[in-house]
Parts: structure tokens; C-alpha cells; sequence
């Protein structure tokens, strides 16, 4: 009998409720979420400043009880140790021992996650050599850069080879280059077979590596899937360029538009599908003078979903 | 377990041995134990008597300021810079984390009072006042006392501000100096309310004043074997149920 793959990460109904402040205002930082991550996957994990990431993490991570549901990871509630020896975690805007060496604390991450001595120092230099941090490795971290203290991070939690890797905000604070780099790491982990979930604010960092993302705002999950299905691959609207246009020939392909641009004798017309383009095709040949001379199709992006939903959010709080 | 228990306190003993609070108490203690040569004019023994009670009294006094000092803002410290989310978040369970912290910072002690008590042996020996191994016995005593005061400081650093948690463990040690008095305040009182707090103080807070054998060690009045071990095994019970609290109430927090 094949039984179904146990997720990896395991969230249900989840909420949290934070009483906050002298006057114990309450805020729902997570509202009746719910998800699953397989293994092998990368997930991102998307949401403006405030939306309720950082705590889902924590309560992965144990750091954290939910108001009410329930989190598991490996199948186990998340302070089991047995959970935590499979996973490595990367916390937002990470910060570590100032009288450490990176090289000294990212041996002790290792002799807390049971990697063995003979094991630890080759796995701590080759971290470090895979995050270019050999130069700063046995100084003090105490005058790290963010960039710098994000690398240790990452290394830190990579050090027992985890089957899991949580990231928050891994992609904070780090230059184009760095994020690039980033970017590669998880890639690659994923490439081994590892699970990585990792939350962002930041649009570009999930298109280009997720396979499954969710969408969470103000606390409220409002679409998780994948990629190709969030964004249907429909066309959202054609421009086309026609040359040689007057005031009269403006007018009549106007009428075939949704949104028009002029611009000397050129102009810009948004317009919904293949039909229209068809018709304005057609007008072309009938007047003179005129020629079609782009056409260029736009598809949703993610941003603009993602605008879509934040202003839906905005809205329905009014 | 014990890799992780003892990394942990590795960790803490790096984190104070390289921290300049540790280095300027020991300096300080070293000091006041070199300048208590400075009390003078007195009779010949008495100086002698007056120089060796000064310098236990100093190693106790500056292991007693580290014991609360560092150890009020051991657990806090790592709160507030968040070191805490990665801590727990390896397969370290809670209570071996307030463990770890408890054995380093001890660690921390245990070194302390050898370098305080090799200066104040070396200078017992340079102002060839006689520099008797039995002092020993009075050191040893600090050491019980300091398992006790650390675990209260530690206790108050996992769930409190690292001044709250330094005023109430000095509270502890004041008044756990106390016990004999409280006793007595207890049984005289007419107040029914005095009596309960003292009653209470008495049998909760820790009997410190029985690990002063300070006097003794240095009239050179003999002492009987049971005179260390009774309050060591105090020292170790009420250390190891301080901690179990700790633990229970780390264990609820949330990050
Ligand atoms: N410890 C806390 N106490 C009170 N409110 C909190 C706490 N942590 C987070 N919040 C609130 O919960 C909401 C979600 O925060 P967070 O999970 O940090 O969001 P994100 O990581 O997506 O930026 C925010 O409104 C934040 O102010
Ligand atoms: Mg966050």
C-alpha cells in the first residue's frame, strides 16, 4: 500500500492573537491559516511589512503557540527536538555573539546540531567558503555589516545539512550581487533534494526561484499555488503601435480601444485580445497612411496581482 | 545532551571571560584585597587577622557582584538581541539552555575565584602575614554560596529586566543573611502579617549566613567535617530546584 508523502510543513486553521501595548489592544497577526509544504519544494512565503510571516515562523519554529489550530513540521509538533535536528533556520535581520568569530559560531551551531567533530570543521569551511566569507572568519562578528551577518546566518543554519531550511527575509539587507548569490544557494538546495520556505516582501525574489508560493495579508492567506496557476497565462492586454496617424484616423481606432497614447504621429493603443487587433489591422489597410508597426501582448504579473489583492484588502478595511 | 548542555556553556564562559565587566571586578577585588595593608596602625596579630578577612571578605564580595551582575542579564541578553531564535531553534530543549547558561556563568565563578584566591594567597606571602591552606575551607564555602546565588540570578534573568533581576537577587542575598534575625522577627512579632512574611522569607529564601565561616577560618577555630557538607548539600538541592523553576518558567515563555 503507497502511502501519501507526509508534508514537510503542515499548518491548519492557525491564528494568533497578540495582546499588545498598556491597553492589551488585540491584533491578529494570523487569521485561520492554512498550508502544506512537500518535500523538495521551494515556497515562498509573500507579504507586505506587517502581514503575519515572521509569526508563522516562530511558531514553526517553537519559538511562538498559536491562538488556536495547529503547526506541525516532519509530521511533529515544532519544540520536538526530533523536528528541530532536520531543519536549519535563518531568523529576519539575524544577529549573533559579538565575541565570536564567525568561524567559532558557526562551529558551536554545528555541536548543538549533533554534527560530529571530525565532520564539523571540514562542513564549517566549506560554508565559508561557499558564502566568500573565508576573509572574515576568524575576526570578532562584532563589526559585521548586515550583508555579512546575513551570510553567517545562512551558513549557520546550512551547517547540519537540514532537509529543511526556513528562511526569514533572507534576501534583507544584502547588495544585488549578494541577493543573486542567495538566490543560487536555494536553488541549489533545492536541486539536492532539500525543502526550502522562505518569506519575502519582495516580489522578484519568488517569481524567479519559487515553485509554490502563498500570499498572505494582514494576517489572512488569500492565495497559495502554483506560480503558472496564480497567473493564468492568459493575455491581460495587447499594445499596438500604428504609425502615421492624423486626427480623423486617431478617432476610428479609438473606438476599437480600451486606452490610447499619442505621440507625434504614433500611437499607443491598449486593447483587450486578438480581435481587436485584427480590426485594427483591417482599418489599416482600408486608410492610407497608417501602418501597424508593434504589437506586444502583457501578461499578469505577479505585482500586479499582488497590488490587486493589498488594495482589495485596503478596501474591504474601509 | 551534554554536547549541547556544555556548548552552551562554553559559549557563556567566552562571552564573560571576554567581556570587560569579568576583567575589571577581578582587578578591583585584586586591589582592595593588595591595599588592605593600608590599615594601619594596629597591634601586630591583629593586622594579620585584619588582612586575611579583608581579602576573603573581597573574593566573596566580587564574585557576589559578578554572581549578580552578570548573571542578572545572562538570559535577558540573549532575548534582547534575539541570539535567542537561533538558539532554540537547533535541537537544544529549553531546559538545557538555562542549564548551559547556569554551568558557564558557574564556570565563570569557579576560574574568578581561583585568580582572586592565588592574589590573595601571593599577597598573604609577600607581607609574610602566614598564608595557611585552611583559608581554603572559607572559599570553598563562597563557592556553595555563589551555586545558590547564580541559579536565583538566573532565575530572575528568565523572565525579567536584567535591573529588576539584579535588585531582587541582591534582595535575595541580603536578606537571605538575614535568616537568624527573621526567625527571631518571626517568633516576637505581635503583628500576625510580619510574622507570615518573615515566617515565609525564612523557610523560602536561601539560609546564607551559615556559609560564612569567615571567622572562623580566620581565629583558626576547628571545624568538623559536617560544618562543609551539610552546607554543600543544601547548596546543591536548593541550586538544582532553583533552576527546575527556572526551566518550568522558561519553558512557557514565548519569542
Ligand atoms: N510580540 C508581538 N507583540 C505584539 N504584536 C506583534 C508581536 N509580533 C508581531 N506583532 C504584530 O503582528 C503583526 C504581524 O507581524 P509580523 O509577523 O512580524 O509581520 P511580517 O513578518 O509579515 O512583517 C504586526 O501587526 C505586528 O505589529
Ligand atoms: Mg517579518
Amino acid at each position: 500500500m503507497a502511502s501519501l508523502p507526509e508534508p514537510v510543513i503542515s499548518v491548519i486553521r492557525l491564528s494568533k492573537v497578540y495582546h499588545s501595548g498598556f491597553r492589551m489592544k488585540r491584533i491578529r497577526a494570523l487569521d485561520d491559516i492554512s498550508l502544506e509544504v512537500e518535500k523538495g519544494e521551494i515556497f515562498g512565503f509573500l507579504g507586505p511589512n506587517g502581514a503575519g510571516k515572521t509569526t508563522l515562523i516562530k511558531i514553526l519554529m517553537g519559538l511562538t503557540e498559536p491562538t488556536s489550530g495547529t503547526a506541525q513540521v516532519f509530521g511533529r509538533p515544532p519544540r520536538d527536538a526530533k523536528a528541530k535536528a532536520r531543519l536549519g533556520f535563518l531568523p529576519e535581520s539575524p544577529y549573533f555573539y559579538d565575541h565570536l568569530t564567525a568561524r567559532e559560531f558557526l562551529v558551536l551551531a554545528a555541536r548543538l546540531s549533533a554534527v560530529t567533530k571530525s565532520e564539523t570543521a571540514g562542513r564549517v569551511t566549506g560554508l565559508l567558503r561557499l558564502l566568500r566569507m573565508e576573509n572574515a572568519a576568524d575576526i570578532q562578528m562584532r563589526g559585521f555589516s548586515r550583508g555579512m551577518l546575513q551570510r553567517v546566518g545562512i551558513a549557520q543554519a546550512l551547517v547540519a545539512d537540514p532537509e529543511l531550511v526556513v528562511l526569514d527575509e533572507p534576501m534583507g539587507g544584502l547588495d544585488p550581487i549578494g541577493r543573486k548569490e542567495f538566490r543560487d544557494v536555494i536553488v541549489d538546495l533545492r536541486d539536492r533534494g532539500k525543502t526550502v520556505f522562505f518569506s519575502t516582501h519582495i516580489l522578484s525574489d519568488v517569481e524567479m526561484i519559487c515553485d509554490r508560493v502563498g500570499i498572505v495579508i494582514e494576517g489572512r492567506m488569500v492565495e497559495v499555488g502554483r506560480l503558472s496557476e496564480i497567473l493564468t497565462g492568459d493575455v491581460e492586454s495587447i499594445e499596438v503601435t500604428v504609425r502615421g496617424v492624423t486626427g480623423k484616423t486617431q478617432k476610428i481606432l479609438e473606438r476599437v480601444s480600451q486606452h490610447s497614447l499619442r505621440s507625434g504621429d504614433e500611437l499607443l493603443l491598449t486593447v483587450k485580445g486578438e480581435e481587436e487587433v485584427d480590426r485594427i489591422m483591417a482599418i489599416s489597410r482600408e486608410v492610407g497612411g497608417i501602418r501597424v508597426v508593434g504589437i506586444v501582448p502583457h501578461r499578469r504579473t505577479l505585482e500586479d496581482f499582488f497590488m490587486a489583492h493589498v488594495a482589495k484588502a485596503g478596501r474591504s478595511r474601509d | 545532551m551534554i554536547d549541547r548542555i556544555s556548548g552552551i556553556a562554553l559559549n557563556t564562559f567566552r562571552e564573560s571571560v571576554r567581556d570587560k565587566v569579568l576583567v575589571t571586578l577581578i582587578i578591583f577585588a585584586v586591589v582592595v584585597m593588595g591595599s588592605s595593608r593600608v590599615i594601619q596602625p594596629l597591634a601586630l596579630g591583629e593586622e594579620a587577622k585584619i588582612i586575611k578577612d579583608i581579602g576573603l571578605s573581597a573574593i566573596t564580595l566580587f564574585c557576589v557582584l559578578i554572581s549578580i551582575l552578570v548573571g542578572g542579564r545572562i538570559v535577558y541578553r540573549e532575548v534582547e538581541r534575539r541570539t535567542i531564535y537561533i538558539m532554540l531553534a537547533k535541537p537544544v530543549r529549553r531546559w538545557e539552555f538555562i542549564l548551559g547558561k547556569y554551568l558557564g556563568l558557574m564556570a565563570v565563578l569557579v576560574v574568578s575565584l581561583v585568580v582572586m584566591t592565588a592574589a590573595f594567597y601571593l599577597i598573604l606571602l609577600v607581607l609574610g602575614v602566614g598564608a595557611p591552606l585552611y583559608l581554603l575551607l572559607a572559599v570553598l564555602m563562597t563557592l556553595f554560596e555563589l551555586a545558590i546565588l547564580t541559579a536565583v540570578a538566573v532565575l530572575f534573568s528568565s523572565f525579567s529586566t536584567p535591573i529588576t533581576g539584579a535588585v531582587f537577587t541582591f534582595a535575595v542575598y541580603f536578606v537571605g543573611h538575614m535568616s537568624r534575625d527573621l526567625k527571631l522577627l518571626a517568633a516576637i512579632s505581635p503583628s500576625p502579617v510580619v510574622k507570615a512574611v518573615s515566617y515565609f522569607s525564612y523557610y523560602v529564601l536561601p539560609n546564607l549566613a551559615n556559609f560564612n565561616i569567615r571567622p572562623e577560618v580566620v581565629y583558626g577555630v576547628p571545624l568538623g567535617p559536617s560544618a562543609l557538607l551539610l552546607p554543600g548539600l543544601y547548596a546543591l538541592v536548593y541550586a538544582a530546584t532553583v533552576l527546575l523553576i527556572s526551566a518550568a518558567i522558561f519553558n512557557r515563555r514565548e519569542f
